[in-house]
């Protein structure tokens, strides 16, 4: 490259102003700040897609009710994990344990969307736009984030999504990486010389392009390839002994665990995993959710695990677009209902207790006389994390619609 | 030659500068056949400076179809940018053999929505029973061929404007392939509803897509019931709610902020149940009785609305609502919003006033004909301006089929072309938010995308990519000459669009590559792959 980096995106945007062109980007040459330390705090949102059933996550099970209404699926007392003498975990949640025992971990109950739809489609998108109600919200809650909170190191690594195609809640004018294997990212040719010479030969091509904004994201996907290569994910060996579950899920935490390591300026990771839509045959302790939640809780555990001093600066937070139906349905599963559990882990988090307002499960205190309600709105959750874990400056352009409240937070992380 | 000779400006507000080079853009437009011919046989003319008859052809091509064919660019310069386009324009059903046999070899195309509800009903039968059914696997390929064809139409259609303007209105009426009843609504939507009228006038379209069991599922007005009445009986897919419940503003907020006003079309939150109001009732049959409209006077609230100062009496049913979409689609907040979208689609990301002026004089002089406004668009200085051309950045699908286009390659009946739209990040028919797909550049020039775009281009002109069967030989000669082979890659594959830079790199690249075909491959694939190929 004949141009320096910066220099490069200086004569990028330039060409940008001349084109009347959107702001933005000059705005992320002139905000970035090559020179700072690439240690920074990062957010890892994961994303339980089809609803699980926070009710045997985190069971109830102080709350006669609860026995009464799951006849065949309720976790029973002797294999629930107690953690405060009214919920505890479900058995299959056990690789948590220790890090609820350290503090480090703290689930929240009865947490949700203020839009009671109970379609998947419809709350997934607004848990992702971040704008209940409002469909016509093009970008992500995530997105907006790193689009008002514009001072950050210079990497195409600040914002990545673990999968095939960049989920919705990353979408939007501020840089973000869709990665499906970091492995595989980048040109794709038979043999390393190959490669080689088509990317120099496409960065060649980009050197020139004629606007900023094509230029400037292709330089900064050949520097994501360049920066890959030259950390080897192929050789990465979890730290620690920790033991990621086989597939695509724990081999996503994996690759969050290893681009955090690598400091190539990660600040939000996002990954998702589906199957918690259990209408039929849902299972208690063992079946068909206490396999995934194994899984999951393997996956967790053990990207703490790898991390290990380095979760001081993660904080990873769990979500689900609604919850399930207090009472279990005729197919021996639940149906779409209202608040869910989630969860937050970290070494910021202020662990070993259960956040909420816990609403009951008497039917006056249920939504519509059937579901969970909602006693926590899972705005008010995410702006505290943005808030006290990445210090965002302009949360009501992140959460429009809902003004920040710091008196609404839960109180999840230590101040 | 006098197509652009007179064009009409329904604006007329034209500074006296702007009339002088539109007068020097009208010049190079009509230059005459014989130099038009040798303007297209010249070998790389510069890109972006003064409009030859090849670059009209070529600005044309990029916008009012999914770019040119191998060597179209040559033809349309022949015939005329302009004449070309009126051509399209008036094109009714003409006959076309390639697309009629890529229909044919769409069984999905033949189901009728009963077929396609019956099959629906049948997958989510299996599903409850929690078997991974046969039925389950059929609409799953069933749905892939809707998908593919959409890919295989804008490759092979002679009509490019139709499919260009389809899948406009598509994003404009956006409905979303994976929620519940549209996997089976959703093709009767386009064959049915979009495609017919995507030429037609606007409040037409308007219409037919309120009352589209797809749009009312999709955006819930098939649960939208008048507060206090019955609602529909179970078993029926607008059935969620066990007790009656109020009206569902969803469809009737996003049709006057996305469908119809525009976000800032002057309506309040007093307009929205208004309109909610007076749509309660328009909803859909159970699958089983195969899913069509219907509106249901029990559900539908028959008391006083008051829209955008409108007054709607008491006792009206089903006729008030046409009353209301006709009152919407002829309001001056809907005609500006939609040709702001239509002029950001074929002008600009931003598009000057004036071609949203001339737009809107269209539309008010023809009554929303689509045909007109196109045409007007197309005769604005604004969309002849230095500033428009090229300055669009391609979505994942313009891409893709421009790239199939580019190179003469054939798609098959299968979704992996598709698949690679998707995996771009544009998955067809998967646009979850009512707003469809953005146009804007910012949000399509993502880097991961970018570089999954240059590997899509090295591979489909290796003849690697699975979905489209590529013959360089019948667009290309292989031979040894680089820089020969590099000007026939350019005005055959990239229709002249070459940068002087980018002619450099290619060559410089060519030099240690011995075996010509490879070679030619390699030239072909970097231009897919350039930032000229990115833009239109």
């Amino acid at each position: 490259m004949k141009l320096s980096r910066r220099a490069f995106l200086r004569a990028g945007g330039l060409a940008m102003v001349s084109y009347g062109l959107d702001p933005l980007f000059l705005a992320r040459a002139v905000y970035a700040k090559p020179g700072a330390s690439s240690r920074g705090r990062v957010l890892v949102c994961l994303f339980q897609r089809g609803a699980v059933d926070g009710l045997s996550m985190l069971v109830p099970h102080g709350d006669a009710r609860y026995y009464k209404e799951r006849p065949n699926i309720a976790i029973p007392e002797a294999s629930v994990i107690d953690l405060d003498g009214r919920f505890g975990f479900h058995p299959a949640l056990a690789p948590l344990k220790p890090l609820w025992d350290a503090g480090q971990l703290a689930p929240i109950h009865a947490i949700g969307s203020p839009d009671p739809t109970r379609s998947h489609f419809d709350a997934q998108d607004y848990m992702e736009s971040g704008t209940p109600g409002v469909k016509s919200t093009s970008d992500g809650w995530l997105n907006r984030f790193c689009q008002h909170q514009r001072e950050h190191e210079q990497t195409p690594f600040r914002a990545v999504s673990f999968g095939p195609e960049l989920p919705r809640i990353l979408a939007g004018s501020a840089p973000s990486l869709a990665i499906g294997d970091l492995r595989a990212f980048g040109l794709r040719a038979p043999n390393d010389a190959a490669r080689d010479r088509l990317t120099r030969a496409f960065e060649a091509l980009y050197e020139k392009a004629p606007t900023g904004l094509l230029a400037s994201s292709a330089q900064e996907g050949f520097e994501a390839a360049n920066t890959l290569r030259r950390i080897e994910p192929d050789r990465y060996q979890p730290e620690h002994d920790a033991r990621y579950p086989n597939g695509r899920f724990g081999q996503s935490l994996l690759q969050i665990a290893q681009l955090i390591k690598a400091d190539v300026g990660l600040e939000i990771a996002f990954a998702d995993v589906s199957g918690w839509d259990t209408h039929v045959n849902q299972g208690a302790a063992q079946g068909q959710l206490a396999t995934r939640l194994g899984d999951f809780a393997q996956a967790l555990a053990a990207f703490a695990q790898d991390l290990g001093e380095r979760m001081n600066d993660v904080v990873l937070v769990t979500c689900s677009e609604f919850g399930r139906t207090i009472a279990e349905n005729g197919s021996v599963g639940t149906d779409h209902g209202r608040a869910t559990a989630m969860m937050v882990m970290g070494g910021a988090v202020k662990g070993g207790r259960v956040l909420g307002r816990w609403p009951g499960l008497e039917p006056a205190a249920r939504f519509e006389g059937r579901d969970l309600a909602v006693t926590t709105d899972f705005r008010d959750l995410f702006a505290e994390l943005l808030d006290r874990h990445l210090g965002a400056g302009s949360l009501d352009a992140v959460f429009p619609g809902r003004t920040a409240d710091p008196t609404r937070y839960l109180g999840a992380l230590r101040t | 030659m006098n197509i652009a000779a007179t064009p009409r400006y329904a604006c007329g507000r034209l500074e006296s500068s702007v009339l002088a080079k539109l007068g020097m853009l009208a010049l190079a437009v009509i230059s005459p056949p014989a130099g038009a011919a040798t303007a297209a046989s010249r070998p790389s003319p510069p890109a972006h400076s003064a409009l030859t008859a090849s670059d009209s052809a070529l600005h044309v091509l990029q916008r009012f179809a999914y770019g040119p064919r191998a060597g179209q660019v040559a033809e349309v310069a022949r015939e005329g940018a302009l004449a070309w386009l009126d051509s399209q324009l008036a094109a009714d059903g003409r006959d076309d053999p390639r697309l009629a046999a890529i229909e044919r070899r769409t069984p999905a195309l033949a189901l009728d929505p009963e077929d396609w509800a019956r099959r629906f009903a049948a997958a989510r039968r299996a599903k409850r029973e929690g078997m991974a059914g046969e039925e389950r696997a059929e609409v799953r390929e069933l749905t892939g061929q809707v998908r593919a064809l959409v890919i295989a139409r804008a490759v092979t259609a002679e009509d490019q404007l139709r499919e260009v303007m389809a899948g406009f209105w598509f994003d404009h009426f956006n409905v979303f392939l994976d929620k519940g009843a549209d996997r089976y609504l959703l093709p009767g939507y386009v064959e049915d509803v979009i495609r017919p009228r995507a030429l037609g006038r606007f409040e037409d379209l308007l219409l037919a897509t309120a009352q589209s069991p797809a749009m009312l599922f999709y955006l819930d007005n098939v649960k939208s019931v008048a507060p206090g009445m019955q609602p529909a009986r179970r078993g029926d897919p607008a059935k969620p709610a066990r007790r009656p419940v109020g009206i569902n503003e969803n469809y009737a907020r996003e049709l006057l902020e996305l469908h119809t006003l525009g976000v800032d079309g002057g309506y309040t939150q007093q307009d929205v149940i208004a309109v909610a109001r007076i749509l309660t009732g328009w909803s859909m049959q159970p699958p089983a009785q195969g899913g069509a409209f219907v509106f249901r006077p029990r559900a539908h609230d028959f008391g006083e609305k008051v829209v955008l100062g409108a007054r709607f009496p008491a006792g009206h049913g089903e006729e008030e609502g046409v009353r209301l979409l006709r009152m919407l689609a002829r309001h001056p907040a809907t005609i500006r919003h939609v040709c702001e979208k239509l002029c950001a689609r074929f002008v600009s990301d931003q598009p000057p006033d004036g071609c949203v002026d001339a737009a809107v004089g269209a539309w008010r002089a023809s009554d929303g004909d689509m045909r007109a406004v196109v045409r007007a668009i197309a005769r604005t200085p604004e969309f002849w301006d230095e500033q428009a051309i090229g300055s669009k950045v391609k979505t994942p699908l313009e891409f893709v089929v421009s790239a199939v286009r580019a190179v003469g390659a054939e798609p098959d009946s299968g979704a992996r072309l598709a698949d690679a739209v998707a995996r771009l990040g544009q998955p067809i028919y998967r646009q979850a938010s009512p707003a469809g797909y953005p146009e804007r550049q910012e949000d399509w020039a993502n880097s991961g995308a970018l570089l999954a775009r240059m590997n899509f281009a090295v591979a489909l002109a290796a003849g690697r990519q699975p979905g489209a069967s590529v013959d360089l030989d019948a667009i290309l000669p292989v031979t040894i000459e680089n820089s020969a082979l590099v000007d026939a890659v350019n005005e055959r594959v990239l229709g002249g669009a070459m940068s002087a830079h980018t002619r450099s790199v290619i060559v410089a690249e060519l030099a240690d590559v011995p075996d010509p075909v490879r070679g030619r491959a390699l030239a072909v694939g970097l231009a897919l792959g350039s930032p000229e190929f990115q833009r239109q």
